[in-house]
């Protein structure tokens, strides 16, 4: 038994990062979702059972060097070669430093923040403008950041308009339609017959950094209904922007008042996972991580990394200012891999899996199992069993028709030759009978002429 | 307030500004694997005695195969190819490697060897056939995988050439899985007869198109420090993607690494699980002979090294990767598109039945025996239809003659009658 679950344990590990029972990060997805109202709660999750099955493992520590530890510094330096990729989701109303904490986190221009500025300052015609096209649109834009001879390919996905009508009803609709496209492209290039690109072609997006106006208050109806819809769906990282007009005590409380909101209704965020290997110190720091979001920011000002007030600076990387390292650690610095992780084995596997069940593919559980030499030759046994059968009926058909088919046609040839017989025998006792009754007559008329005349007297009398 | 949280760097805040964390995504990759293991299915195939599980042992420092001298010495000689599975958890420095090696006692051991590469090459194919029908499942969080990762073919250190059972397997094995063929025992040839075994063979190879697993020609993991002393001569065209200084040069040793690793394939190994300790006093693993001590780890005795490193130490990811790359890719491809073609649903139980067959003597000894029974029915009803019909002659015959009887009266009577007719006139 115990070896069983080990074993299963431990058989996720590959090249795709497809197969990772991540046992210690589900734990933020275990609590079951039937809450009324939530739209697509996450279903209990299933979880494959395997048939018990008795396997000897041998268990060895070994104390020399043999080599295989070597793994992940082989895994380290192919990442590097291959390069890593990242698609993030900025959904908040506009207004709120959206673009500048992008550049911020990534130290690189990737919005054009003169043209935003404007389109801030200019904030009534941008808002009749959208509201022209009275629904929420999505907006892509990609870069490659590299640092240290490490790449990534960054693609961050916006969604321009929401919260931003009179009526917001269904403004979610187009983020999660997005989100689910790129789950079915993935989903699409998984179940092609040629797959060499899959690698390349995850558009999956990996997490939503989710905007809350710095209102000191709680939580609006349109942030709760958004983040209920889409955290079954992505890892969710909720942030208090611009809040630099908060102090410390109203974010204290702010803070509060959000978790409470989110926990009364459900709704998870990311919670980064704690490794084996981990000394209890990062331990304690990734448990503070956890217990910081949502994190309150403070965006730089114009391409710089601070703030200036005529009553003091605010320097974004100061933990002390507000909680923008922290943010960094989560999303880039120490769990971004750990985002596609989930993102990959949980996220996507929960939708995929409803997805095809959905399409009414039946799950199948007798393929999961240890493979078994004996397992096999039984089942060999009994095929060729059946085979054997099969071939025993055929044989025995085809004996017996012949069989019978012969058996006929001997009986037919019997009863023929008799059938001949009685007819020819009929014939010639007929043929006899009447040949008896002709020589009778003649015998008669003959025995008649004799005794009518005298020759017949007289033969007679010669007779005597 | 608070501290700051990377515990990684201990830098201080104004160069963390600049500093995205961009680069610290390999060591999340690596944690991650870290924490998750390994799992590595290793396949030994050869024929009984060639040190198979003597290997494994060295290669693994500890007792994985137990050597059971009566295993093949005086046990009854199977008559098929079997698959034997080790199942392992490995710990070394905290990290787990899920071993499976997979055995395939009775290989090549026959009078006739026909087709006994079979069970191997089918094992190859189921494996990559079920983590298939897994993969499609709408759950499949568990997976049982037993895709082989490598296969090491043990070649017999005759000194003359390879058997053409080795080339027919080999060739099978090649274009399914990663192929890693070694001169098992190589401490009965000397130095020149090695040399002149590997090149033949390495021709073979080539000329056979069997095409062997070789190390990518980059930089992958880590290499012992002693390995790279060879100054990096030749700055292949693979380093221009290491954009760190210091890495081109680590890429060129490990390019070099790579090209000594090809070229001594294919790998003379020799095996032991004894230790030694030589004239110099260095305790060494080694095998002991009159005329001197053989050390498995020295690169002037044999490969040994260059296989473990092969196999573990800087291309066991290379091996992983290829096999759920290529060769499983190319399994599933090849599968797909059959299905696709529609040629699935009626062949596919006769092959498998087919396959039933071909693997199994006793099954079709079986069958033949049906066939037989059968056989001999048919003879049986064959001699009663004779009788029967034997019997229907005879009856002819009878009524014949009984029909001649009467037609002899008739024509006896038609002859008194014309007598009577005369008379009458």
């Amino acid at each position: 038994m115990d070896n069983l679950s080990n074993s299963s344990g431990s058989t996720g590990n590959s090249a795709n990062d497809r197969r990772h029972s991540s046992d210690h990060n589900s734990t933020t997805h275990t609590s079951p979702m039937d809450i009324d109202g939530a739209p697509a709660p996450i279903a209990a999750p299933a979880r494959v059972v395997p048939p018990h099955q008795e396997v000897k493992i041998i268990h060895r520590d070994i104390n020399t060097y043999v080599g295989f530890a070597n793994l992940p510094k082989q895994w380290h330096r192919k990442s590097i070669r291959r390069g890593f990729n990242f698609n993030l989701l900025c959904v908040g109303q506009s207004g709120l430093g959206k673009s500048t904490l992008i550049n911020t986190l990534f130290n690189k221009d990737i919005y054009d923040l003169h043209q935003s500025e404007i389109g801030e300052d200019d904030f009534v015609s941008n808002e009749e403008e959208e509201e022209d096209n009275d629904r929420v649109k999505i907006d892509t834009i990609s870069t490659t950041i590299e640092e240290n001879g490490v790449e990534l390919n960054l693609t961050v996905i916006e969604a321009p308009g929401f919260g931003d009508f009179i009526d917001n009803t269904n403004s979610w609709e187009p983020i999660i339609d997005e989100i689910n496209s790129r789950f079915d492209q993935y989903l699409d290039s998984e179940n092609k017959i040629d797959r060499s690109n899959i690698i390349h072609e995850d558009n999956r997006i990996h997490a939503c950094l989710y905007f809350i106006e710095p209102t000191g208050h709680n939580l609006k109806a349109l942030d709760l209904k958004f983040m209920e819809m889409i955290h079954t769906k992505c890892n969710l990282i909720p942030i208090i922007s611009k809040s630099d007009i908060l102090d410390d005590n109203e974010i204290f409380e702010f803070k509060n008042v959000i978790k409470q909101q989110l926990l009364e209704n459900n709704i998870e965020y990311f919670k980064p996972p704690t490794y084996a290997v981990d000394d209890s110190e990062s331990i304690a720091m990734t448990e503070q991580l956890y217990d910081l979001i949502p994190y309150a920011i403070v965006g730089g000002e114009q391409g710089t990394r601070s703030r200036s007030y005529p009553w003091g600076i605010i320097e974004v990387d100061n933990p002390q200012h507000c909680d923008f390292v922290f943010l960094r650690d989560v999303l880039i610095k120490n769990f971004m891999e750990e985002l596609r992780e989930k993102t990959n084995t949980v996220l996507y596997e929960n939708y995929r899996s409803n997805k095809l069940k959905s399409l009414g593919i039946k799950q199948d559980n007798s393929v999961f199992r240890e493979y078994d030499p004996e397992l096999k030759e039984l089942e060999d046994k009994k095929l060729h069993e059946a085979k054997l059968a099969k071939l025993e009926t055929e044989m025995k058909t085809v004996f017996q028709q012949k069989v019978s088919e012969k058996e006929k046609k001997l009986q037919k040839s019997e009863s023929e030759l008799f059938q001949r017989h009685k007819e020819m025998k009929d014939k010639l006792t007929k043929q006899l009978k009447a040949l008896e009754e002709k020589k009778h007559q003649l015998e008669m008329s003959l025995a008649n002429q004799v005794s009518n005349s005298p020759v017949q007297s007289k033969k007679k009398g010669f007779l005597r | 307030m608070t501290p700051h949280l990377d515990s990684t760097n201990s830098q201080n805040i104004n160069l963390d500004s600049t500093e995205v964390g961009i680069s610290n995504l390999p060591n999340q990759r690596y944690k991650i694997v870290s924490d998750q293991g390994g799992i590595f299915n290793l396949m030994v195939c050869g024929e009984s005695g060639v040190g198979k599980s003597t290997f494994i042992n060295t290669l693994f420092q500890t007792t994985l195969e137990p050597l059971d001298p009566h295993k093949y010495r005086n046990g009854p000689i199977k008559k098929t190819v079997h698959i034997d599975i080790i199942r392992a958890i490995l710990k070394e420095k905290n990290f787990k490697l899920r071993l499976n090696i997979i055995d395939t006692p009775g290989f090549a051991d026959n009078i006739n060897n026909n087709k006994s590469w079979q069970p191997i090459i089918e094992f190859i194919d189921e494996q990559h056939e079920s983590y298939m029908r897994q993969e499609q499942q709408p759950l499949r969080d568990i997976k049982f995988d037993l895709r082989i990762h490598a296969v090491l073919y043990f070649i017999r250190p005759t000194g003359h050439s390879l058997k053409p059972i080795d080339i027919e397997t080999m060739k099978r094995i090649s274009t399914r899985a990663n192929l890693i063929p070694i001169i098992a025992k190589s401490d009965t040839l000397t130095k020149n007869e090695l040399i002149k075994f590997k090149n033949r063979i390495r021709q073979i190879i080539e000329t056979q198109q069997i095409r062997i697993f070789t190390p990518p020609l980059e930089y992958d993991g880590d290499l012992n420090p002693k390995q790279n002393t060879n100054t990096p001569n030749e700055l292949g065209e693979d380093n221009q993607d290491s954009k760190a200084p210091n890495t081109s040069d680590v890429n060129a040793a490990a390019i070099e690494h790579a090209r000594q690793l090809i070229e001594s394939m294919p790998f003379a190994i020799i095996s032991s699980e004894n230790q030694f300790q030589t004239e110099d006093g260095r305790n060494i693993i080694g095998r002991k002979y009159p005329w001197g001590v053989v050390e498995v780890e020295n690169d002037e005795h044999c490969d040994f090294r260059k296989l473990r490193s092969l196999l573990l130490r800087t291309n066991l990811l290379d091996l992983i990767l290829n096999t759920e790359e290529l060769h499983y890719e190319a399994y599933r491809k090849l599968k797909l598109e059959k299905k696709e073609n529609g040629d699935e649903n009626g062949s596919d139980e006769m092959s498998k039945y087919k396959r039933t067959i071909s693997n199994n003597p006793k099954f079709k000894e079986e069958e033949i025996a049906l066939k037989k029974y059968f056989t001999e029915q048919v003879k049986a009803e064959e001699q009663r239809f004779r009788q029967w019909e034997q019997n229907i002659v005879n009856e002819r015959v009878r009524l014949n003659a009984d029909l001649e009887d009467i037609q002899k009266k008739v024509g006896k009577l038609e002859d008194q009658i014309k007598a009577l007719q005369l008379k009458k006139r």
